[in-house]
C-alpha cells in the first residue's frame, strides 16, 4: 500500500469534484434543502403557526392514537406530554422522520461521486494511462474510495452541524430540549452513516470498474436508494422504529457487507482482468 | 549493447482468436526501434504485453531483465509510454497534469517538470488547461509525461496520429533528441512509414500476429533490393528507346528518366557515362524508401 499514491489520486478525484459546479453544487444544495431547509421550516411553523390548525379535530383523533400505540415508552410519554398537537409533530418529525433525510443526502451524495470513478476515468481514456503507471489497483481503489468518502461524510457532517444549530435555535425556547443530542442521533451519524457510505461506495467503485458507462453505473447505484425509501415509510407509517440498538445493528450488518464487499475487490483487483474489460 | 527486451516464442488468445502468434525478438540498449504493420497486426497488444497490463497466454518475456507478468510495477517505475488512447485529463492543466503523474510515478520533481516543458516548448502554456491544447501540443504534453521519471525505455503506440506535417517533425526531432541526450532506447508502433525512415535504427514488420521480418534498414535492403530503380534528371535523349549502356530505362517525365540496375556498383558508370553527354540536376534510388521495402515483404508472404 502506498500512502502518497492513494492520497494523490483522492486529491485529483476531489479537486475534480470541487472544480465541477455541476457536481458539487447539487451535493450541497441536496443536503441544504433536505437536511436544514426541511427541518428549520418544519420547526418553525410546526411551533409558531401551529400547521396543523385548531380545527382540525378529526385528524387529532387518530394521531393520538397512533402517539398511544406507539413502541418506544419514552418518546411516547414525551409526545404524550406536548401542549399542542403542532408541538408533537415537530418534536416527533425531528428526532425521528429526520434519520432516512439524512440517510438520503449520504446515499445520494456519495452515489454521486463514486460511481464516476472508475466509468470517468474510462470515458476520459485516462483508465488506460493510470494502469500503464507503477501503481497497485489496490491503491487506485483505495484512492477512489477516499475520493468519495471525504466530501459525502464532510457535507453529511457540516449538514448536521448546522441543522443542529438552527433547529435547536427555533425549538428550545419551548421544548427546553436539545434536539439530536441523544444515543440515537450519535450512533446514526458517527456509526451508521460512515458505515453505509463506505458500503455504498465500495459497491459503486466495485460497479463503476465493472460497467461500461456512466449511466450503468447510475443505473446500479441508484438501487441502493430503495432501502432508504422503505425506512421512510416504515418509520411513517410506525411499523419499524429506529432505536439506537436497532441502529448499532444496522451497522454492524453493514460493516459486515463492507468487509465481505473489500473481499470481493481484492479478488477483482488484477490489472489484466481490469484493463481487457474496460480498455479496447 | 545488451539486450533491454527480449521476447521469446510469445502468443496471446482474446475470445478464443489468437492476436499474437509466436512473437520473437530482441531490442538492444539505446536503440530507435520501429514495430511496423497494417492496423490490427498486434502493435498494440505487444506493448501492452511488455509492459504487463495484459497477460501473455504463452511465451517468455523480459523487460530490462523483469518478467511482465510477475514485475510489471518494476518495469512500469522506468518505462515511458505515449499511447493513442490513453489520455491526459484535460480538466486540469499542463503544469498539473505533470505534477499528478510524477507523484504517480513516484519522482515528484518541479525542475524535472520544468525543464521538460522547456524541451517541449510548452513552458509558456503550462497554466493551460490541456483540453485547449492542439493535438500536436497534448502529444507534446504526453512526451513530457512519459518521460517524467527518467525512464530507461520509452514505449510509443502511433506518436504522429492526428499531426500536421510540422508536428510530424517535431515529435520526431524531440524522439531523436530524447534518444541521443539521455540514452533512451525508443520502441515506435506505426503503420505511416515513412516518417519513421529517418529515426529509426532497426525495424520489425508485424503483419496478422506475427513477425514476418526484422533488421536493420541496410540488411533489409541487402535481402529485398534485387534491383536499382535509379530516377535521374537529365537531358539524355538515348536513341534507343528501351535501354542505355545496356541498361532497361523508361521515361517517367519530359526530363527523367529510371533506369534499372542489377547493383548499387554500377550508379556511378552510368552516371559518367550521362554525364560526358548531357547535365544531371538530380538522382535517386525509388525502391530502397521504407514502404517500398515494405510492400516488398508484404509481398513476399503473399507469395509465400
Amino acid at each position: 500500500m502506498n500512502k502518497t499514491t492513494i492520497l494523490t489520486i483522492a486529491r485529483k478525484d476531489m479537486k475534480a469534484t470541487f472544480s465541477s459546479k455541476k457536481v458539487w453544487v447539487p451535493m450541497i444544495i441536496v443536503a441544504v434543502i433536505l437536511c436544514i431547509i426541511v427541518p428549520a421550516l418544519i420547526a418553525y411553523f410546526g411551533i409558531h403557526h401551529d400547521l396543523l390548525g385548531t380545527s382540525t379535530k378529526d385528524i387529532e383523533k387518530p394521531i393520538n392514537a397512533f402517539i398511544k400505540d406507539f413502541p418506544n415508552e419514552e418518546m411516547r410519554n414525551t409526545l404524550i406530554a406536548l401542549p399542542t398537537l403542532g408541538y408533537k409533530f415537530v418534536y416527533f418529525f425531528l428526532t425521528f422522520m429526520m434519520i432516512p433525510f439524512f440517510l438520503m443526502v449520504a446515499i445520494i451524495n456519495s452515489m454521486v461521486t463514486s460511481s464516476n470513478s472508475f466509468v470517468g476515468e474510462k470515458e476520459r481514456n485516462t483508465l488506460e494511462t493510470l494502469l500503464f503507471a507503477p501503481i497497485s489497483i489496490k491503491d487506485l481503489f483505495l484512492g477512489k474510495v477516499l475520493a468519495s468518502l471525504i466530501p459525502t461524510l464532510g457535507i453529511s457532517f457540516a449538514a448536521f452541524i448546522i441543522s443542529f444549530i438552527v433547529v435547536n435555535i427555533i425549538t428550545y425556547p419551548h421544548f427546553k430540549v436539545i434536539l439530536y443530542f441523544n444515543s440515537t442521533w450519535m450512533i446514526l451519524m458517527f456509526w451508521v452513516i460512515p458505515i453505509l457510505v463506505l458500503f455504498n461506495i465500495i459497491l459503486n467503485v466495485l460497479i463503476s470498474a465493472k460497467v461500461k458507462t456512466f449511466q450503468e453505473a447510475q443505473q446500479f447505484g441508484g438501487l441502493l436508494v430503495l432501502p432508504i425509501v422503505g425506512i421512510i415509510i416504515s418509520q411513517a407509517s410506525g411499523m419499524f422504529f429506529l432505536s439506537p440498538f436497532t441502529l448499532f445493528l444496522i451497522g454492524a450488518a453493514l460493516l459486515i457487507g463492507n468487509l465481505f464487499l473489500i473481499k470481493l475487490v481484492t479478488k477483482f483487483s488484477n490489472r489484466n482482468t481490469l484493463f481487457q474489460s474496460q480498455i479496447h | 549493447m545488451t539486450n533491454i527486451i527480449e521476447v521469446d516464442q510469445v502468443s496471446k488468445k482474446f475470445n478464443d482468436r489468437m492476436i499474437l502468434k509466436d512473437v520473437s525478438f530482441t531490442i538492444k540498449e539505446g536503440t530507435i526501434n520501429g514495430l511496423l504493420g497494417p492496423n490490427g497486426a498486434g502493435k498494440t497488444t505487444i506493448i501492452r504485453l511488455l509492459n504487463g497490463v495484459i497477460e501473455a497466454t504463452t511465451g517468455i518475456m523480459k523487460v530490462m531483465g523483469f518478467d511482465p507478468q510477475l514485475h510489471g510495477d518494476e518495469i512500469r517505475k522506468r518505462v515511458g509510454i505515449v499511447t493513442e488512447s490513453a489520455s491526459l485529463y484535460h480538466d486540469m492543466t499542463a503544469w498539473d497534469n505533470l505534477v499528478f503523474f510524477s507523484k504517480i510515478y513516484g519522482k515528484y520533481d518541479t525542475k524535472r517538470i520544468k525543464h521538460l516543458l522547456e524541451q517541449f516548448d510548452m513552458l509558456g502554456f503550462k497554466d493551460q488547461l490541456v483540453g485547449s491544447f492542439s493535438t500536436g501540443m497534448k502529444k507534446r504534453i504526453s512526451l513530457a509525461k512519459a518521460l517524467l521519471h527518467n525512464p530507461k525505455l520509452l514505449f510509443l503506440d502511433e506518436p504522429t496520429n492526428g499531426l500536421d506535417p510540422e508536428g510530424i517533425n517535431e515529435v520526431i526531432h524531440y524522439l531523436r533528441k530524447v534518444n541521443q541526450e539521455e540514452g533512451v532506447t525508443i520502441l515506435i508502433c506505426s503503420h505511416v512509414l515513412h516518417q519513421l525512415e529517418t529515426i529509426c535504427d532497426s525495424y520489425l514488420f508485424l503483419n496478422e500476429g506475427r513477425i514476418v521480418e526484422k533488421g536493420a534498414k541496410k540488411e533489409l535492403e541487402d535481402k529485398y533490393l534485387k534491383e536499382i530503380r535509379l530516377l535521374v534528371e537529365t537531358g539524355l535523349k538515348p536513341l534507343n528507346s528501351q535501354s542505355y549502356m545496356g541498361y532497361t530505362y523508361s521515361r517517367r517525365g519530359s526530363n527523367q528518366l529510371e533506369f534499372i540496375l542489377p547493383s548499387k556498383d554500377e550508379i556511378t558508370s552510368l552516371l559518367a557515362n550521362i554525364l560526358s553527354e548531357t547535365w544531371i540536376h538530380n538522382c535517386e534510388i525509388t525502391n530502397r524508401s521504407l514502404e517500398a521495402l515494405y510492400f516488398d515483404i508484404r509481398g513476399g508472404i503473399e507469395v509465400e
